[in-house]
């Protein structure tokens, strides 16, 4: 690890710093205590080599790990635990987006769920607004001049689309609902086994 | 037939299957074998991960531990308190709960049955050549 500074205090406490943002969003009283219990684990490392030296804790900053990686696992570990007790998509994407802000992974597997709840929601809003919008709400498709195929799902506001055919009818709804669901449910299933692999590729050290 | 050194030796040279696997095998039970440190008593991080390296060679990254040790707590298999200490710095210790003592022994179970049933069925793997 790369320091600016040679006093050993100082350097816990940038990393402790760090730790802290970019465990924002979590409950003030868990990161308090997170903060509390690696400041004493580094400590104690440093201590066993007799005096408290920059080199004893950069030893001991880099057995931990960088901030972000060690935030990244606090994070999801929170999404899974709350996860036990709630499955709503908002405090997934909640969990989601604070670990997309430390990971690509994060990133990669928030931007998956959010096309994954989008378009459940869409098929579901779909089957809901049909007894409304019935002459327009539904699953419509379209030929262009080259005789391709387009789909859309309209949730019918706006007048009778031209050129345009509606193939479900009243099918759309029980199909959106259950569409709908299925993707919503899914996604969750796929977020937290993203959040569960990165886990556990994190337990051990790797080799 | 192989013995286990030849296949200790072809695992080393194969890091797609045999590594891979031995670091599986030891994520799985890296659960249990945290409650199993607790067994006798409570025990701070770095104790914990201490006692891991001594008493069973499982080397856990520092960084998993304690993310790990708060997901214990909050599925409600370990409770924590902070102790003074004589290094001048409270310590965060954690204990089983009469739940996490539960699903220890049950796990252990599962494990001794599991093991003792395969090493039945690689005893002959022992005596080979």
């Amino acid at each position: 690890m790369i320091s600016a500074t040679d006093d050993p205090q100082q350097l816990i406490e940038a990393y402790l710093v760090k730790l802290r943002t970019r465990l924002r969003g979590m409950n003030d009283e868990d990161v308090r205590e997170i903060v509390q219990e690696l400041r004493a684990h580094i400590t104690d490392k440093a201590n066993a080599s007799e005096e408290v030296t920059a080199a004893a804790v950069d030893s001991a900053l880099g057995a931990l790990g960088s901030p972000e990686e060690l935030a990244g696992q606090y994070l999801t570990d929170a999404l899974l635990s709350r996860a036990e007790i709630s499955q709503s998509p908002i405090r997934i994407l909640e969990g989601l987006f604070r670990w997309a802000t430390l990971s690509i992974a994060g990133f990669f597997v928030m931007l998956g769920s959010i096309v994954g709840y989008f378009l459940g929601i869409v098929f579901m809003l779909c089957a809901l607004l049909k007894p409304f919008h019935s002459q327009t709400t539904g699953l419509w498709i379209s030929r262009n001049s080259n005789n391709d195929l387009s789909f859309f799902i309209r949730l019918g506001f706006g007048g009778v689309p031209a050129n345009k055919q509606e193939v479900l009818g009243w099918w759309i709804v029980p199909i959106g609902l259950l569409v709908g669901c299925g993707l919503v449910m899914l996604t969750t299933r796929f977020a937290l086994w993203c959040a569960r692999r990165y886990r556990r590729s994190r337990a051990l050290p790797q080799g | 037939m192989q013995s286990i050194d030849d296949m200790k030796r072809a695992d080393r040279r194969d890091p797609e299957t045999g590594d891979k696997w031995e670091v599986q095998l030891r994520k799985g039970c890296l659960e249990l074998a945290i409650l199993a440190a607790l067994w006798d008593g409570k025990l701070y991080g770095l104790e914990i991960l201490r006692r891991l390296e001594s008493d069973s060679d499982l080397i856990v990254s520092e960084g998993t531990i304690y993310p790990l040790l708060s997901r214990l707590k909050a599925l409600g298999l370990v409770r924590s308190e902070w102790v003074e200490s004589d290094a001048g710095h409270p310590r965060k210790y954690y204990a089983l709960t009469p739940t996490g003592s539960d699903r220890a022994r049950e796990m252990a179970t599962i494990w001794l049955r599991f093991s003792s049933s395969m090493s039945k069925l690689l005893a002959p793997l022992r005596r080979a050549k």
